[in-house]
């Protein structure tokens, strides 16, 4: 489904390469993890996959087509939704106008999109009292639970997500990998995750180990 | 629509920068409106006094021709004559052709007159059966008898006539205006003068002697509506004239301190009789003719075509035709002061009001670098969220709108008043000064009106009134012109704050 060819990255010098002819290819339905000491690219290769940044070398083909081709504003309104390690929503909103509002940008085709947004939000914990409280007012856990239905509710098939565990206790981290692998297998949904944890990590189906400028399947 | 949900929803939560913009918004567009009222006030009281002035145009001798000529004739005599008064000019060579009639006619009936009234002045001297009033008379009437007779004993010009009417000087005791229609002369048009009793002077009374007399003068000397009284020629004391007064009226002109040294100045001693019967007085030369003659159009706009036609009916060397485009001037300059003012307020608040919006939705939109981030992540386009700016600010100025309307009239009313006190006093003082030194020169529509005598000895109230009051009024078009004005600052402010968002890179505003 997406697929990075020949892919090369470099911030101020083209001889200081961050990383050079990446190839790899994700499928629907599994999860894959990243994995990474910190400053070693990570980040910036799941900006790439995500649209948010382009690449210096090569390409990346979602569904067969170029994501240039596709312009990335588009790509990111119709093929991707992004999860931050900040959460990254929109504070003066409540937990459910956060969700219905990428709904709305991304033209989801479900009429009721308050009910499902709802929903979704209870499937996860939050219910409709803590899903009308200004996002503010939410714990971390809270809020990455509401970034992770935001993503959910614009059913795209690729989700991908830096470090969604980053801020959270570990039971926490735990219940939002699970949520993860459910969207993938349950939903039949791409899940690209950055992390540097290795439980993290070991929860998803495939680890790609981003050492010495090198991308190894581990 | 997304978008306009979402400026609905930052401006209801974000409180206080919706109400600090608003409360600024609020302020220029007070400013804006103020001016604009003032302009339209300004501009509609122009236009009123335009109306109420009416176009008038006087026809009468080219007194400045006339003068250049004689200036001209004198200097040709003085090279040939070794006379020691050469250096003046000759007084009596100075003379001004009179208006002929049938000329005045032909005029009268180009297109858009709606009226012309004729003026012939000149003076006659006090039979044996009427006192003039002296100055002192007119001051305090309970000692008419008494001032008068001291005047006499004082051998002061103004107690009974004249001595210095017998020894030739053509002054007389009273001053005759010889008129078409009295209801037409200056003083009653203006309202200075008012009939009492009896009736007005009328073309009807052409080739008579009746008269109007000032209501002092009837008092002083007991004459009713239907009386005689005579009168002498100015030039020849023997030759008198029996007047009938037809009617009584009442002047709130007063005698300035020329008018005091001589009777015919006096403005109660003003005879209001037809123009054929003044010309009687002044000769056989003067028969069918006038001093003045002066139209009224129905339409003011037509005035320049009405001189451009009416010219080619008279000679320009010798006649005159002055428009009172001069008192219509002197009327609005003031209201032309204010109203150029206001425009500039309007432009300079206007230009203020885009700086500083621009300003405040720059550092607000700084601030939202992250939300502008998250959204072009989700995939918003950047050009709605320039627009969700955009109906932000618009909402708030809608609000704005709301107050201004109700408060900007206020404040137009306080600015505009104040500043039309001010350009009024300015504007009085300079053109008094103007009208010292213009009057004694007997020019312009009012001089000519009034003929040889001019305005001189009689302060009145005849003067063009400036425009005193503003009446600051609320239309819907203004509040539209305002409504335009604050959605182009909306515009202009988000357009050049968001140079900035069109500029930004999603990941860059997320991870700095």
């Amino acid at each position: 489904m997406l697929e990075a060819k020949n892919i090369g990255y470099w911030y101020d010098k083209k001889d200081s390469y961050l990383y050079k002819d990446v190839n790899l290819n994700f499928e629907k339905g599994k999860s894959y993890a990243i994995l990474g000491s910190s400053g070693s690219g990570k980040t910036t290769f799941l900006s790439l996959v995500a649209g948010l940044d382009k690449p210096k070398e090569g390409e990346i083909l979602f569904n067969d087509s170029q994501i240039n081709k596709i312009g990335l504003t588009n790509y990111r309104k119709n093929c991707v939704s992004i999860v931050f390690q900040a959460y990254n929503l929109l504070p003066y909103m409540t937990a459910i106008q956060n969700v219905t509002t990428a709904m709305d940008i991304t033209q989801s085709e479900r009429s009721n999109r308050k009910e499902y947004a709802l929903a979704s939000l209870a499937n996860v914990g939050i219910d409709s009292s803590l899903a009308s409280k200004p996002v503010s007012k939410l714990s971390g856990g809270q809020q990455q639970r509401v970034a992770i239905v935001r993503a959910m509710c614009c059913e795209h098939d690729l989700i991908v997500a830096d470090e969604p565990t980053g801020n959270l206790d570990e039971q926490t981290s735990k219940d939002i990998i699970t949520l993860f692998q459910k969207i993938a297998h349950e939903q039949n949904k791409c899940v690209i995750m950055v992390t540097h944890e290795k439980e993290v990590a070991e929860a998803c189906d495939y680890i790609y180990e981003l050492k010495n400028k090198e991308f190894q399947l581990v | 629509m997304n978008f306009l949900k979402r400026a609905l929803l930052s401006v209801k939560v974000k409180k206080g920068r919706s109400l600090l913009l608003c409360a600024i918004f609020t302020v220029i567009l007070i400013f804006i409106l103020a001016g604009l009222t003032i302009q339209s006030a300004s501009l509609k009281a122009a236009d009123n006094a335009k109306q109420s002035l009416g176009a008038t145009a006087t026809l009468s001798a080219n007194r400045e021709n006339a003068l250049s000529q004689n200036q001209e004739s004198d200097s040709s005599t003085d090279s040939d004559s070794s006379d020691s008064s050469s250096g003046r000019p000759d007084a009596g060579s100075f003379s001004l052709t009179p208006v002929s009639i049938s000329t005045a006619t032909k005029i009268s009936k180009l297109d858009n007159v709606s009226s012309y009234s004729i003026l012939s002045s000149t003076s006659a001297g006090a039979g044996d059966d009427i006192e003039p009033i002296s100055s002192a008379d007119t001051t305090d009437s309970s000692t008419t008898t008494d001032s008068s007779a001291d005047s006499n004993a004082q051998g002061m010009p103004g107690g009974g006539s004249s001595k210095q009417f017998g020894a030739g000087n053509a002054q007389g005791d009273f001053s005759i205006s010889g008129v078409l229609s009295s209801a037409l002369a200056s003083d009653f048009s203006d309202e200075t003068a008012k009939l009492t009793s009896g009736e007005a002077i009328t073309k009807e009374d052409e080739g008579t002697n009746n008269v109007l007399i000032e209501k002092s003068l009837a008092e002083a000397n007991d004459l009713k509506v239907g009386d005689t009284f005579t009168i002498s020629n100015p030039t020849d004391e023997d030759t008198t004239y029996k007047m009938t007064v037809k009617g009584i009226y009442k002047t709130t002109s007063s005698s300035d301190s020329l008018g005091m040294n001589f009777n015919f100045l006096n403005p109660s001693n003003t005879l209001y009789t037809s123009y054929t019967f003044a010309n009687t007085l002044k000769g056989d030369d003067y028969t069918d003719t006038a001093d003045s003659v002066t139209y009224t159009l129905s339409d003011p706009e037509k005035l320049d075509a009405f001189v451009k036609a009416a010219k080619k009916l008279i000679n320009t060397d010798t006649f005159s035709l002055e428009t009172n485009d001069q008192t219509y001037q002197q009327m609005i300059e003031p209201i032309s002061n204010v109203a150029s003012f206001a425009k500039n307020i309007v432009l300079l608040v206007t230009g203020a009001g885009i700086i500083i919006l621009s300003l405040i939705v720059m550092i607000t939109i700084r601030e939202r670098r992250y939300e502008i981030g998250v959204l072009l992540s989700i995939g918003e386009s950047r050009l709605k969220v320039v627009f969700q700016f955009f109906v932000e600010l618009f909402v708030i100025m809608l609000v704005s709108l709301v107050i201004a309307g109700f408060s900007g009239r206020i404040v137009g009313n306080v600015v505009g008043q104040q500043l039309l006190d001010q350009q009024t006093s300015a504007t009085t003082s300079s053109s008094s000064n103007t009208q010292q030194a213009g009057g004694q020169q007997g020019g312009g529509q009012r001089g000519g009106q009034r003929g040889g005598f001019g305005n001189i000895g009689a302060s009145s109230a005849t003067s063009a009134k400036q425009i005193k009051k503003l009446d600051i009024t609320l239309s819907a078009q203004e509040i539209g012109t305002l409504g335009a004005i604050g959605l182009g600052i909306c515009f202009i402010s988000v357009l050049l704050s968001s140079i900035g968002i069109l500029r930004l890179q999603p990941k860059k505003i997320l991870t700095t």
